[in-house]
């Protein structure tokens, strides 16, 4: 593991910002620190760079213990929010900063700066100010002017939130990009779990302080390890008590779940309905133009359900009544997430063999 | 005035702007241009050989040499105060931080001539530190160093107060850069914060030294009058004014006149400067 | 930033050093306003004097404000070798201090004062009002200028020559002295806090009918002005004796005992007598008095603060210009 935390705690006053935090990173990993406001995830990045010291716990970087270092002997690289760019320094002198504290050679200096403004694609910004420039090229000098002094571990503090919308998209592609071309280790951190997914090898989601699981995006996905993991991950309509629908009588009343969309077939007035002895009625009470697919908003017996739909077909409105197939769920038991199946499928013999 | 109503609505009244415009440029000239006006004139009314001869004279040349080492020893130990007042006020959070800075500003509140008794009080004769003092010859009241103290208390808020909001509102985020590439105390001070406060620093010095250069109460209290050693400009003046010596007296401070354009003159081009550099930087 | 910080320490040593006590050939003559003039010519004189009897150089630094102001700032610590102040009273608060052997006032002839002065009435050219003693100016419609007894040492001489004039008048009834000190000061226009601003009010703001002033300034107020006034001398006035001192504790720890001693005799010599004289104070040497016979109206009768009227200083205050005191008590009465 090139980074590893280890039972790291961290308290502000009365609040506890980080509990028990343990996990490890691989080299060249591309990690995202992902969780509500709240969760823990920009103090635990703040730890590894060292600019907050943990109450109790270890933290490894390359096997060494670096809870005593100051932030400039950990061999790290931070890009920060607002990008903290030195106004009052051009371009070139913000990315060489970090060499010239170190006493590097001017030549050796230019040679890097030049090297890194050819890679973010600012050949001729060097003598302009960060005030000439939009948020995405100041995005890349601090991109730049972190990785300069070559640090074998690249940290990053919600680096797309000052940016908007049309720009984060193409930045978030660049960045990933990059930091797979160079190799780094790097972690960053986010509340847009779209920007995890889309980047990340490896997410490691934060609530309340904890972490809840850590893994790649698919993994998190199918398999949420626990219940908060499977709300934030992925679209997921909350159940109170899954024994409510038909096939899952068989669980313990009362056991809490969620229903992502993909569990759901719904079949419109004059479609051919698989498993009729399984389907249940709902009520359509909102239809949504999602891009590429319709979402429903279905009320099953007082349960509020979230559905796709195909555009291909005649898309069901609002009011009408429709069948839903339950055929699989999220049941929350002890804090653990488990797979549950329509109970029914297995028994039937009819329908088609449709694969689920 | 081109345009006097430019900014105006439409169909509102032109004489309020001319009527505040007048009342400005009445207060400026009784107040400002007039006693100026008198000054100058007073003092070349006897001629230029008089002029000459009161600002050449002895002990107004030491009166200037003195009021110009109060008042350089003044700009540079503020400076030196208020930028460290300024940074530990903005980037720690420790207890007493609301009283350093009520602290700071109290030679604003309290007379010139209180903050000269209280040096009295405490350096001089019937003080307990004297015997300290006199055991080894130093001399503070009714000598030079008292004079600058009492030139530096006067001055102390201006730094601090220029500087500590333009420290405020820019925030941290830009030193913890430059604290994570390993950049120590005194670079990060001048090639990160410096820059910032660069025009708020300068004008505050020049207001710094606008004040020492005209300081009269404080350093009239703690002087000791010894005419050639501890009279200051403004102190030399009103001697020449008490001995009749009207020409002369407003010759001399026409020397303190002279000193006021100048660094009004320095005031303004600070300000188009910064203003200069602002429109630059669109932040 | 070592470069800074040697600068700064450069400056704080240039700033203390100008501090320290040098023991240099300089004395240090701390006075009362008035005598600027005096002491700019005196101190060349005695420099020729000195050097003429020693081979030395010696300079003389002076320091001039009002008489209690500067007795204060003695007391303080401003180092003066000797003082010449205006009031006896001044010099025994420094006595007091413990800074004045006792007895002092006997070390020099005359009680100390080489030169006095008295108060006169300076009036407008031709004096349109006729006023010519102290009683005319009690009279309707005269415009007093004069300083406020409260706060100038000077002004004080005013009241108490007033008060000894109509002591005379009325033969002590204190009851008809009360009222005429009363009558007098009701007709004050203005109450400057200084005898110099007195003065500018009554010479340049022209002001008032008559000036209560110091006989030297009067003179000098005359010499200055080019006709526009005149000296109107009372028939009875009060003696200022303005003493000088050695200040006992400076001079024996600076070493400056045989030039400061000698510096206050020399103030007796003929050539300081006349000098005093020039500058419109009487001499205390009666033979040189005569030779300013056209200047001073010497066959003035001249009142002492010591005689039992008064009481001597002290008890002159207590009585009459504390709060409370006798002067509150008139002037409030308006």
């Amino acid at each position: 593991m090139y980074i590893e935390l280890r039972d790291i705690n961290k308290s502000f006053g009365d609040f506890q910002a980080s509990r028990s935090v343990s996990f490890g990173i691989a080299r060249g990993t591309l990690a995202a620190l992902l969780g509500p406001s709240g969760s823990g995830k920009t103090t635990i990045l703040r730890m590894i760079a060292g600019l907050e010291t943990p109450d109790s716990g270890d933290i490894f970087i390359n096997a060494r213990r670096v809870n005593d270092l100051a932030p400039s002997v950990r061999g790290i690289g931070f890009v920060f929010q607002n990008y903290a760019l030195f106004r009052y320094m051009t371009v070139f002198d913000n990315i060489a900063f970090g060499l010239r504290v170190k006493k590097e050679k001017a030549a050796a200096i230019r040679a890097r700066v030049e090297e890194l403004l050819e890679l973010i694609g600012l050949e001729d910004f060097g003598k302009r100010h960060p005030a000439q420039l939009s948020g995405g090229q100041k995005q890349r000098v601090a991109f730049a002017r972190a990785l300069a002094p070559n640090p074998g571990l690249l940290l990053l503090d919600e680096p797309f939130a000052a940016i908007d919308a049309k720009v984060r998209r193409e930045l978030r592609v660049w960045l990933r990009d990059m930091i797979r071309r160079l190799g780094i280790t790097s972690i960053f951190v986010t509340h847009d779990q779209d920007e995890a997914i889309e980047v990340a090898d490896e997410i490691i989601v934060t609530n309340k302080g904890r972490v809840e699981q850590l893994g790649a995006p698919p993994d998190l996905y199918r398999e949420p390890a626990t219940p908060f993991v499977a709300d934030f991950i992925g679209e997921s309509a909350p159940v109170e008590n899954i024994a409510a629908f038909r096939g899952f009588e068989a669980n313990v009343q009362g056991t809490p779940g969620a229903v992502r969309p993909e569990f759901l077939k719904v079949f419109a007035v004059g479609d051919v309905i698989q498993y009729p002895n399984s389907v249940e009625d709902a009520v359509v009470d909102d239809v949504a133009f999602r891009g590429a697919w319709l979402e429903l908003g279905l009320v099953l017996r007082g349960i509020r359900l979230t559905a796709r739909y195909s555009l291909e077909k005649q898309p069901p409105r609002i009011g009408d009544f429709v069948k839903v197939l339950v055929y699989r769920l999220y049941a929350f038991e002890d804090g653990k997430v488990s797979l549950r199946r329509n109970a029914e499928l297995n028994a039937s013999r009819h329908g088609y063999s449709y694969s689920i | 005035m081109s345009g006097k109503g430019k900014n105006a609505p439409r169909g509102a009244s032109l004489w309020v702007p001319r009527l505040f415009i007048g009342i400005s440029a009445l207060f400026a000239a009784v107040m400002l241009i007039l006693p100026l006006a008198v000054v100058l004139t007073e003092a070349f009314s006897s001629g230029l050989q008089v002029f000459l001869r009161a600002v050449s004279d002895i002990y107004a040349r030491k009166a200037l040499f003195l009021t110009l080492e109060a008042t350089a020893a003044s700009v540079f130990l503020n400076t030196v105060f208020g930028l460290a007042a300024a940074w530990v006020v903005t980037r720690y959070s420790f207890a007493g931080k609301g009283v350093l800075t009520t602290l700071i500003d109290i030679p604003f509140a309290v007379s010139p001539v209180i903050a000269g008794m209280i040096f009295i009080l405490t350096f001089g004769r019937l003080s307990w530190l004297h015997p300290v003092l006199e055991e080894h010859g130093i001399r503070i009241v009714f000598a030079t160093p008292g004079i600058i103290l009492a030139t530096v208390f006067v001055t102390i808020p201006f730094v601090a107060r220029e500087v500590i909001p333009v420290l405020e509102a820019r925030g941290t985020d830009e030193e913890q850069a430059a604290v994570l590439m390993g950049a120590g105390f005194f670079t990060i001070f001048r090639r990160v914060t410096f820059p910032h406060i660069r025009w708020a620093l300068l004008y505050s010095v020049i207001l710094c030294a606008a004040r020492a250069m005209g300081e009269f109460g404080a350093v009239s209290v703690v002087s000791g009058h010894l005419r050639g050693k501890t009279n200051t400009l403004p102190l030399h003046v009103e001697i020449l004014y008490s001995e009749y010596q009207f020409t002369a007296a407003f010759a001399v401070s026409s020397l303190l006149v002279a000193g006021a354009v100048i660094i009004l003159t320095a005031r303004n081009i600070v300000e188009f400067a910064a203003r200069k550099e602002d429109s630059l930087n669109v932040h | 930033m070592n470069k800074i910080r040697g600068l700064f320490i450069m400056l704080t040593a240039f700033a203390l050093s100008s501090g320290f006590a040098f023991a240099a050939d300089e004395i240090t003559n701390v006075s009362y306003d008035p005598t600027r003039e005096f002491y700019e010519q005196y101190n060349a004189a005695f420099k020729k004097h000195w050097k003429g009897k020693t081979g030395k150089d010696i300079g003389i630094v002076q320091s001039h404000g009002g008489s209690g102001r500067q007795a204060r700032a003695v007391i303080e610590g401003n180092q003066a070798d000797v003082v010449t102040l205006a009031l006896a009273y001044d010099i025994s608060a420094i006595e007091k201090a413990g800074l004045i052997k006792p007895g002092w006032q006997s070390e020099f002839p005359k009680n100390s004062a080489p030169y006095t002065s008295t108060i006169v009435f300076l009036v407008r050219k031709g004096n349109p009002k006729s006023l010519k003693d102290w009683g005319d100016l009690a009279k309707e419609g005269v415009g007093i200028i004069t300083p406020n007894p409260k706060t100038s040492g000077g002004a004080r001489w005013n009241y108490l020559a007033a008060w000894a004039w109509a002591d005379k008048r009325y033969n002590g009834d204190e009851k008809k002295i009360r009222e005429f000190v009363a009558k007098l000061f009701g007709n004050v226009l203005v109450l400057d806090t200084g005898a110099r601003g007195s003065t500018n009010t009554f010479v340049r703001n022209k002001q008032g009918d008559v000036l209560l002033a110091w006989e030297n300034e009067a003179h000098l107020a005359i010499a200055e002005s080019r006709g526009e006034f005149e000296i109107a001398t009372p028939s009875l006035s009060i003696l200022a004796e303005p003493p000088v001192a050695i200040i006992d504790a400076v001079v024996d720890k600076r070493g400056s005992r045989e030039v400061a001693t000698e510096y206050l005799n020399y103030l007796y010599s003929d050539e300081a007598q006349r000098l005093a004289g020039k500058n419109y104070y009487r001499p205390s040497n009666a033979g040189i008095a005569k030779e300013f016979a056209s200047v001073f109206d010497l066959s003035l009768k001249l009142v002492n603060i010591d005689d039992p009227l008064f009481g001597g200083w002290e008890k002159a205050q207590r009585l009459h210009f504390i709060d409370g005191g006798v002067f509150d008590q008139l002037y409030a009465k308006k």
